[in-house]
C-alpha cells in the first residue's frame, strides 16, 4: 500500500510532466522536420534527433527533480508525519519504496518521449531509428540518475516543502558551472554524458563510440549508495 | 503473554532538545483495561511522551516499553505499532487521498482492521467519502482521523487531543466511543486539556508539568483525597500554622483563610479547631481545580 501513497502522493506531478514531455517531444520534431523532404538525409534525421535529445535532458531533469519533491520531511514540514511514523512500518522500508516509486517514474519519463518522437517521425516518413532512440534513452536514463541521486538525498536531508528541489536546482548549477570551467572535473559534467555530446561524430551526427556500460554501471552503483544514504539519514533523524 | 505487561511503562525516561529538557525523569505505568488521562499544560511534555512511546523521538536517557516492547529496538516498536491506535495531535492526514482511498491504505497496514466498522462510522459520522481531505473541515478530518482509531480492535487506543474541532455531538459521540472500547477491554491513553471530558470517562489521571510526572492516582483516590478548607477564626491566624504534610497552598485574608491539601485533611481540621476555629467548611475540588492546584503549585 506503500507504494499507493506515494504514487498518489506524485502523480499529478509524474501527469503533467509525463504529458509535457511527450507534447513538446512530439512538437519539437515535428517543427524541426515540417519543411523538409521525405525521407531526410540521414545526417539530417540524426540531426533532428540529437536536436530533440538535448531538448528532452532539460526538461527531464527540471521534472525529475520536481518530482523527487517530498519524502517523510517534507510531511514533516506540512505536519502529517507523525501519521506515517506512526503505521507499522520501518522507515528504511519508507524510504525505499518511495524511491522505487520515483526511480519508475523516472525511467517512464524518458521513456514516453522517446516513444512519441519515433511515432511522430515515422508518420512524418522516417524510418523507424530504434537504435539512437534506444541509445539516447540509455544515455538519459543512466546519466540522469545522478540528478535522481541528487534530489533523493537532499530531500533526506533538508527540511521544507520546497526548500528541497531549491537547493537540487542550486547544487546542479554549481557542479554544472564548475564541472566546464575546470577540465580534470569534466567527468562531473552529467549534462554531456546525458546529451550524448562524447558519443557521436560531430560531422556526420552519428553514433561513433560504443555505450558508456562502465559510467552508467558506476551511475547506477552510486544510486544505491544514496538510498543507503538516505536510509541512514531519515533512521537517525527524530521526528 | 503479553496480558502479564502494563500497556505502557517508563522508567526514568527523559528527553531533552538542546538545554530544553522537554521531560525529566519520567516513570509510570499505564495499567491494561483502564482508561488513562495524561494531563499537562501546553509544552508539558506530552506530546514528547507520546512520541517516545511511539519510536519516533530517541529518549535521551532511560527507557519506554509499549505492550512489553523497548521503543528503543526498532523492530519490536513496529510490532507494537501494529497493536496501537495512534490519533496525533493536529489529525494529520493525507491531503491529497479521498476519504475513501485514506481508509483503504490504512486498513491495509492493520489485520484488526474491521471494514464494518469504517462503514458504520462513516455513515455514523456522515463522511463524504468520495472528497479530498484536504477539502474536509477541521471538525471533518478529526472525525476521520478518530474512525481510523476506532475502525480497529487494538490492544491500545493513544489519542492525543482527540475531541480538537469537535462539535458538542460529536465530543459525545467519541466520549461514549471511548467508555464502549474500553468495555471491551481495550486500553486508552489519551491527553487532553478538555478537563470536563477527563472527569467524565477516566479511570485514572496523570499530571505532567514541566517534563515532571506530578501526578499519578486513580481519580477517585484524587477525588476523595484533594480538598479545600475554607477556615474562619475569631482572631487574625498565621499561615505557618498550617505548614504541615499535604498542604498544597494557603490562601489568606486576615480571618479568613483558605487551605488546599492533598492528603492529611483529618490533621488540618485539628489544627484548626486547636486554633479555636469558629467555622470549618470542607469542600472536595473537582478535577480542573486539582489540575490547577498541581500546575499552580510547581
Amino acid at each position: 500500500m506503500l507504494w499507493y501513497k506515494f504514487w498518489l502522493e506524485s502523480r499529478l506531478r509524474f501527469l503533467l510532466s509525463l504529458a509535457g514531455l511527450v507534447l513538446f517531444a512530439a512538437f519539437i520534431v515535428f517543427i524541426t522536420g515540417k519543411d523538409s523532404v521525405r525521407p531526410m538525409p540521414a545526417k539530417d534525421y540524426h540531426l533532428q534527433l540529437f536536436v530533440a535529445h538535448q531538448y528532452l535532458v532539460g526538461i527531464w531533469m527540471l521534472s525529475v527533480v520536481l518530482l523527487g519533491m517530498g519524502g517523510i520531511l517534507r510531511e514533516r514540514a506540512s505536519g502529517i508525519s507523525q501519521f506515517t511514523l506512526a503505521l507499522p512500518v520501518d522507515r528504511r522500508r519508507l524510504v525505499g519504496i518511495r524511491f522505487g516509486v520515483y526511480v519508475l517514474e523516472s525511467v517512464a519519463l524518458a521513456v514516453a518521449p522517446w516513444i512519441a518522437v519515433l511515432l511522430v517521425t515515422h508518420l512524418m516518413g522516417e524510418p523507424w531509428a530504434f537504435r539512437d532512440a534506444c541509445f539516447f534513452d540509455s544515455l538519459l536514463i543512466g546519466g540522469g540518475m545522478a540528478f535522481v541521486r541528487l534530489a533523493t538525498l537532499v530531500a533526506s536531508l533538508i527540511e521544507g516543502e520546497y526548500t528541497a528541489p531549491a537547493v537540487t536546482f542550486g547544487i546542479i548549477l554549481i557542479i554544472q558551472v564548475i564541472a566546464n570551467a575546470v577540465s580534470w572535473l569534466k567527468p562531473l559534467n552529467f549534462w554531456r554524458l546525458e546529451g550524448g555530446f562524447n558519443y557521436i561524430d560531430t560531422q556526420t551526427l552519428l553514433i561513433v563510440r560504443p555505450f558508456p556500460w562502465s559510467e552508467i554501471l558506476l551511475s547506477l552503483l552510486f544510486l544505491l549508495l544514496t538510498l543507503a544514504v538516505s536510509i541512514k539519514a531519515i533512521e537517525r533523524r527524530e521526528f | 503473554m503479553t496480558e502479564m505487561f502494563p500497556a505502557i511503562e517508563t522508567r526514568d525516561l527523559s528527553k531533552v532538545y538542546g538545554s530544553l529538557e522537554a521531560v525529566r525523569n519520567l516513570s509510570f505505568c499505564v495499567e491494561r483495561n483502564q482508561i488513562t488521562a495524561f494531563l499537562g499544560q501546553n509544552g508539558a511534555g506530552k506530546s514528547t511522551t507520546i512520541k517516545c512511546l511511539l519510536g519516533m523521538l530517541r529518549p535521551s536517557t532511560g527507557d519506554a516499553s509499549i505492550l512489553g516492547k523497548n521503543t528503543r529496538d526498532r523492530a519490536a516498536s513496529r510490532v507494537a505499532r501494529q497493536k496501537i491506535a495512534y490519533v496525533a495531535e493536529n489529525k494529520p492526514l493525507y491531503g491529497y487521498m479521498t476519504v475513501e482511498q485514506m481508509l483503504r491504505f490504512t486498513g491495509a497496514f492493520y489485520q484488526d482492521w474491521c471494514p464494518e466498522m469504517a462503514t458504520r462510522l462513516v455513515a455514523e459520522f456522515q463522511l463524504p467519502v468520495d472528497k479530498k481531505i484536504k477539502r474536509l473541515s477541521k471538525g471533518m478530518r478529526t472525525k476521520l482521523a478518530l474512525l481510523l482509531a476506532f475502525a480497529r480492535k487494538p490492544e491500545l487506543l493513544i489519542l492525543d487531543e482527540p475531541t480538537e474541532g469537535l462539535d458538542p455531538v460529536g465530543v459525545e459521540q467519541f466520549l461514549q466511543m471511548v467508555v464502549a472500547r474500553a468495555a471491551e477491554g481495550i486500553t486508552v491513553f489519551f491527553s487532553s486539556h478538555q478537563i470536563s471530558e477527563v472527569e467524565r470517562i477516566a479511570d485514572h489521571v496523570c499530571i505532567l508539568d514541566k517534563g515532571r510526572l506530578k501526578v499519578d492516582s486513580p481519580l477517585d483516590y484524587l477525588r476523595q483525597s484533594f480538598r479545600r478548607m475554607d477556615l474562619v477564626f475569631p482572631d487574625f491566624c498565621s499561615e505557618q500554622d498550617f505548614r504541615i504534610p499535604g498542604v498544597q497552598r494557603i490562601e489568606s485574608n486576615g480571618r479568613q483563610m483558605s487551605v488546599f491539601v492533598n492528603k492529611n485533611s483529618d490533621m488540618v481540621i485539628e489544627r484548626a479547631k486547636y486554633l479555636n476555629a469558629t467555622s470549618v467548611e470542607v469542600v472536595p475540588l473537582g478535577l480542573r481545580e486539582i489540575f490547577l492546584e498541581t500546575v499552580r503549585g510547581s
